[in-house]
C-alpha cells in the first residue's frame, strides 16, 4: 500500500509506518526540552529586564551591575504577580503507606518545591507584560538562597517591580515578527545548554523518550499471538533478544562506553534493523 | 446563460459531481481525478494520495457503511489522530472584527436583498457618529499589542453616510497606533456613489473594497436597478473606475450574487478580470427575505457547471503561469492546503458581530434587526450568555445532516442566516464544488508545487 501525505494537515497528523506517536510534531519531545538543536528554555533568562534568571530554575544567576535590582543576585524568584513560580512535590514515599506526602529533601529542598516550566509559569505575564511599560510585582527571597525556598507564609519577601521583555523582536514598522529579540538571547545562549545525546542523555531518556530522533526497540519479531522481542538499541548484545528498561543495567553500554567510543558502539539501524 | 437554456451536458457534469460527492462516511471521502486517488480524513482534514488498490478497499468499506473497517484500515495507513474538533463551542472569544451598518437604506432596488433595500424590514436610517466611534472602541476594548483587528463597513449602501465613514477609519486607526495593533478595513459597496476622493481615502487607509455587481449589463441591471427601476451597470462602471485604476495598497473585488438569470458565471469571471478588479467572486442566492432570486436544485447544478468551468480554467491559467483571480477556487486551494478544519461555516457571533445604525450588535451584517441573532449592544458589550448559546447552538456537530457529512469541516455547516431562514438546499453544491476542489488540489499541487510552499513529501511504500 501506498500513501502519500499532501497537505499541510495530513503531513502534520500522519504517521509514518513503523514510528511511534512522538514521532509527530504533535507529540514529539525533542524538539523543544532540552532539545538537540535549540534549548528555548533560555528564551526566558532575561524576561526580567535588569536580572538574570537559570534557565530551569527560580535562581537569579546573574544581574545586570547597572541595574538597581543588583542586590537580587542569588536570590529566588517566588511569584509574579501573585502567581507562585514553584509547586510542592507530592507524591507516595518508597515504602510508605501510600499516602500522598510532601516530598522534601533536606538539604537541597528542605521545603519540597519544584521550580515551574518558565514557559508555563510565564505564559500569562508575557501575554499581559511583555513590551509594555507597566512593571509586574515580583516577590523574592529576601535573602540569597543557594538552595530550593518553598512559600511559606513566615517567609520573609522582597517585592520589586520589574519590566518584561519581549519574546519576539519587532520590524521597523514596530509589528512583531517570529524572531527572537536579540537583548532575550545572546549569541550561543540558545545552544548552549543542549544535552549530550551521544554520550550520556541517549543512555539516560530510556523508553521512546528519543524516539523521533534515535531509534530505541530495534531488530523486533512478531510471533503468531502478536507478543514481540526485539533489542533495545543500547544492548551490548543482540541475542538472547530482550528489551532492558533500567538504564543501569549492566546489558546496555556504560556512559563511560557511549563517551569513550559511541561512534563504533552505537549502530546504525535501517528499516527498523540493525544496518551491518 | 439563463436556467431555462438547461444544457444536457451542463446537467450531466453536475449530476456526475453531486454522484461522486454523495456523503457516504463521517471518516472518509474519496475523489479520483485523473490519475490521482485521493482520500479526505475530515478530521483535520488531512489529503491523502493512494494507491489503486488501498482506495479500492476504502471505497468498498465506504459503500458498505462499514465504519470499523474505514477506521482500522486508517489505522493501518497511520491515519489515527484523535479527533481534532471536539463538542464544546469557544468561550466568550475575543472581538476581532466589526461590521457597521452605517447606512440602513440604499439607493438600489435589488429584488433580492436580504436587507430589504437597506433597512431590514424598519424605517430606513443611518448611524450617528457617536455609535460608530463607540463602536470602534468595543472592538479596540480586549486588544493586545500586536493583534489584528477588521472594521467593515456595510449597509444598506454605506457610502450613504461617508462622513461616519471616514471618522470611524481614522478613530480606528488612532485607536490601532496607540495600543500598537493591526487594524485593515473593508467595505462593502454597490459603487453607485463612490466619487473620485474616495480613491484617495481607501487607498491611503489600503481598504479591501468589495463591489456588488451581478454579471454583464442586461443581468445586472435586471436584478440591480436604481430604486426607480433605472439601470445601474453603466453609472457604477463610471464610478468605479477611479478606483480599478488606484489599486496599491487598495484591493477591490467583485462579488457577484449568483440568481436563476445570471448563471454565466465564466462569461462573467472573463468581463471583472478583463475590467481590472483584483478578485471577482460568485455567491449562490439561497434565501431572500421575498424568496425571490433564489436558486433551487436544478439552478444550482445549472451554477455548479458553471464554477467548474471557471475552475477548469483557473487550472490551465495556473499552470501556464498567469494570474487568474478567481476568488473561491484561489480560497479553496489555500483552505485544502492548509487543512482547515472548523465547526463553524465562518466567525459570526464568536469573533466577529455586526453593529445596527442603532448601535445592536448581531451575530453578523446579516442579522442587524433580527432577533435570532441578537447580542447585545455596543453599550453594554457582548451579551455572553446569548453568544455562549448560539455557539453551543451553532457547532457542526449539533447540526444535521451535518454531523454526519464528510465535508463538515471544510463547510461549517453553511451560512447561518440562509441555514435559520430557508434549511440547507446547497449541499449537493458544496460537496460537488469541493470535490472538483479536492481533486484540482491535487493537480496543482503536482505541476505547481511552488504554488503551496515546498509540500512535496517521499512517497511511502509500505505492506501492513
Amino acid at each position: 500500500m501506498k500513501i502519500e501525505a499532501k497537505n499541510l494537515t495530513a503531513q502534520l497528523l500522519h504517521r509514518a509506518r513503523g514510528n511511534p506517536p512522538s514521532t509527530l510534531a504533535n507529540s514529539a519531545i525533542s524538539n523543544c526540552f532540552p532539545g538537540l538543536e535549540f534549548d528555548f528554555r533560555n528564551i526566558w533568562r532575561r524576561l526580567f529586564v535588569g536580572i538574570e534568571l537559570h534557565e530551569a530554575d527560580n535562581i537569579v544567576v546573574a544581574v545586570d551591575p547597572r541595574s538597581p535590582y543588583k542586590s537580587l543576585l542569588h536570590h529566588r524568584l517566588l511569584k509574579v504577580a501573585d502567581q507562585p513560580t514553584i509547586v510542592p512535590v507530592v507524591g507516595p514515599l518508597d515504602g510508605g503507606t501510600g499516602r500522598a506526602v510532601r516530598l522534601t529533601s533536606p538539604p537541597d529542598n528542605p521545603d519540597g518545591v519544584w521550580t515551574l516550566e518558565w514557559s508555563n509559569a510565564m505564559a500569562a505575564i508575557v501575554h499581559k507584560y511583555a513590551g509594555r511599560k507597566t512593571r509586574v510585582r515580583c516577590e523574592f527571597t529576601a535573602r540569597k538562597a543557594m538552595n530550593a525556598v518553598g512559600l511559606k507564609t513566615d517567609t520573609k519577601r522582597k517585592v520589586v517591580y520589574l519590566r518584561v521583555r519581549s519574546i519576539f523582536a519587532k520590524n521597523s514598522g514596530g509589528a512583531t515578527i517570529p524572531v527572537i529579540d536579540s537583548e532575550a538571547v545572546l549569541p550561543g545562549e540558545l545552544t548552549q545548554s543542549l544535552c549530550s545525546p551521544w554520550q550520556n542523555d541517549y543512555r539516560e531518556c530510556l523508553c521512546y523518550y528519543w524516539a523521533s530522533s534515535r531509534p530505541d526497540y530495534v531488530n523486533v519479531e512478531l510471533d503468531d499471538d502478536g507478543v514481540s522481542t526485539g533489542n533495545n538499541w543500547l544492548s551490548l548484545k543482540r541475542e538472547p533478544k530482550e528489551y532492558f528498561l533500567n538504564a543501569g543495567s549492566p546489558a546496555l553500554i556504560t556512559y563511560a562506553g557511549l563517551f569513550r567510543e559511541w561512534q563504533s558502539r552505537l549502530r546504525f539501524i535501517i528499516g527498523g534493523r540493525d544496518a551491518d | 446563460m439563463a436556467a431555462t437554456q438547461t444544457e444536457g451536458g451542463a446537467a450531466g457534469r453536475a449530476a456526475s459531481l453531486f454522484e461522486a460527492s454523495r456523503p457516504l462516511s463521517p471518516s472518509i471521502h474519496l475523489v479520483a481525478a485523473g490519475t490521482s486517488r485521493l482520500v479526505l480524513v475530515p478530521n483535520g482534514s488531512q489529503v491523502f494520495e493512494v494507491d489503486e488498490d488501498t482506495f479500492g478497499q476504502l471505497d468498498s468499506a465506504r459503500l458498505t457503511h462499514d465504519g470499523r473497517a474505514i477506521e482500522l484500515f486508517l489505522q493501518n495507513l497511520g491515519v489515527d489522530e484523535p479527533q481534532l474538533v471536539d463538542d464544546s463551542a469557544p468561550l466568550d472569544p475575543p472581538l476581532r472584527a466589526l461590521s457597521l451598518a452605517v447606512a440602513q437604506r440604499c439607493n438600489l432596488g435589488c429584488t433580492y436583498c436580504y436587507a430589504q433595500q437597506g433597512s431590514f424590514g424598519d424605517v430606513p436610517k443611518s448611524m450617528p457618529l457617536a455609535t460608530a466611534l463607540k463602536a470602534v472602541d468595543l472592538l479596540f476594548a480586549e486588544t493586545n499589542p500586536g493583534e489584528r483587528v477588521n472594521l467593515a463597513f456595510l449597509g444598506g449602501e454605506p457610502l450613504i453616510n461617508r462622513g461616519v465613514i471616514r471618522a470611524a477609519t481614522e478613530h480606528s486607526q488612532r485607536r490601532a497606533d496607540e495600543s500598537r495593533t493591526t487594524v485593515t478595513f473593508s467595505i462593502t459597496t454597490n459603487g453607485t456613489l463612490v466619487k473620485e476622493e474616495d480613491s484617495d481615502f481607501f487607498e491611503q487607509h489600503g481598504f479591501a473594497v468589495t463591489i456588488s455587481l451581478d454579471g454583464g449589463q442586461a443581468e445586472h441591471d435586471k436584478l440591480r436597478p436604481f430604486a426607480g427601476g433605472r439601470g445601474s451597470y453603466q453609472h457604477i462602471l463610471g464610478r468605479i473606475a477611479p478606483l480599478l485604476a488606484r489599486q496599491h495598497r487598495m484591493q477591490v473585488s467583485a462579488r457577484v450574487t449568483v440568481t436563476p438569470v445570471n448563471l454565466d458565471l465564466a462569461g462573467t469571471l472573463d468581463e471583472f478580470i478583463k475590467l481590472g478588479f483584483h478578485s471577482v467572486g460568485f455567491s449562490p442566492m439561497l434565501s431572500s427575505p421575498t424568496g425571490k432570486g433564489e436558486l433551487d436544485h436544478r439552478h444550482l447544478a445549472l451554477m455548479l457547471d458553471q464554477m467548474v468551468s471557471c475552475g477548469e480554467k483557473f487550472i490551465d491559467k495556473f499552470i501556464a503561469g498567469e494570474r487568474y483571480p478567481f476568488t473561491n477556487m484561489v480560497n479553496a486551494m489555500r483552505e485544502i492546503h492548509r487543512g482547515t478544519h472548523r465547526p463553524y461555516p465562518c466567525g459570526a457571533g464568536a469573533g466577529y458581530m455586526g453593529v445596527s445604525a442603532t448601535g445592536d450588535l448581531s451575530a453578523c451584517h446579516r442579522f442587524v434587526g433580527d432577533d435570532s441573532g441578537e447580542m447585545g449592544n455596543i453599550e453594554e458589550g457582548i451579551d455572553r450568555d446569548r453568544q455562549r448559546s448560539w455557539l453551543t447552538d451553532r457547532h457542526v456537530h449539533r447540526q444535521e445532516p451535518c454531523r454526519s457529512c464528510w465535508a463538515r469541516y471544510l463547510c461549517g455547516g453553511g451560512c447561518h442566516h440562509e441555514v435559520i431562514n430557508r434549511g440547507r438546499p446547497a449541499c449537493d453544491y458544496i460537496r460537488g464544488w469541493l470535490h472538483f476542489c479536492l481533486g484540482a488540489y491535487a493537480r496543482l499541487s503536482a505541476e505547481r508545487p511552488d504554488y503551496f510552499g515546498s509540500t512535496s513529501t517521499t512517497p511511502q511504500t509500505f505492506v501492513p
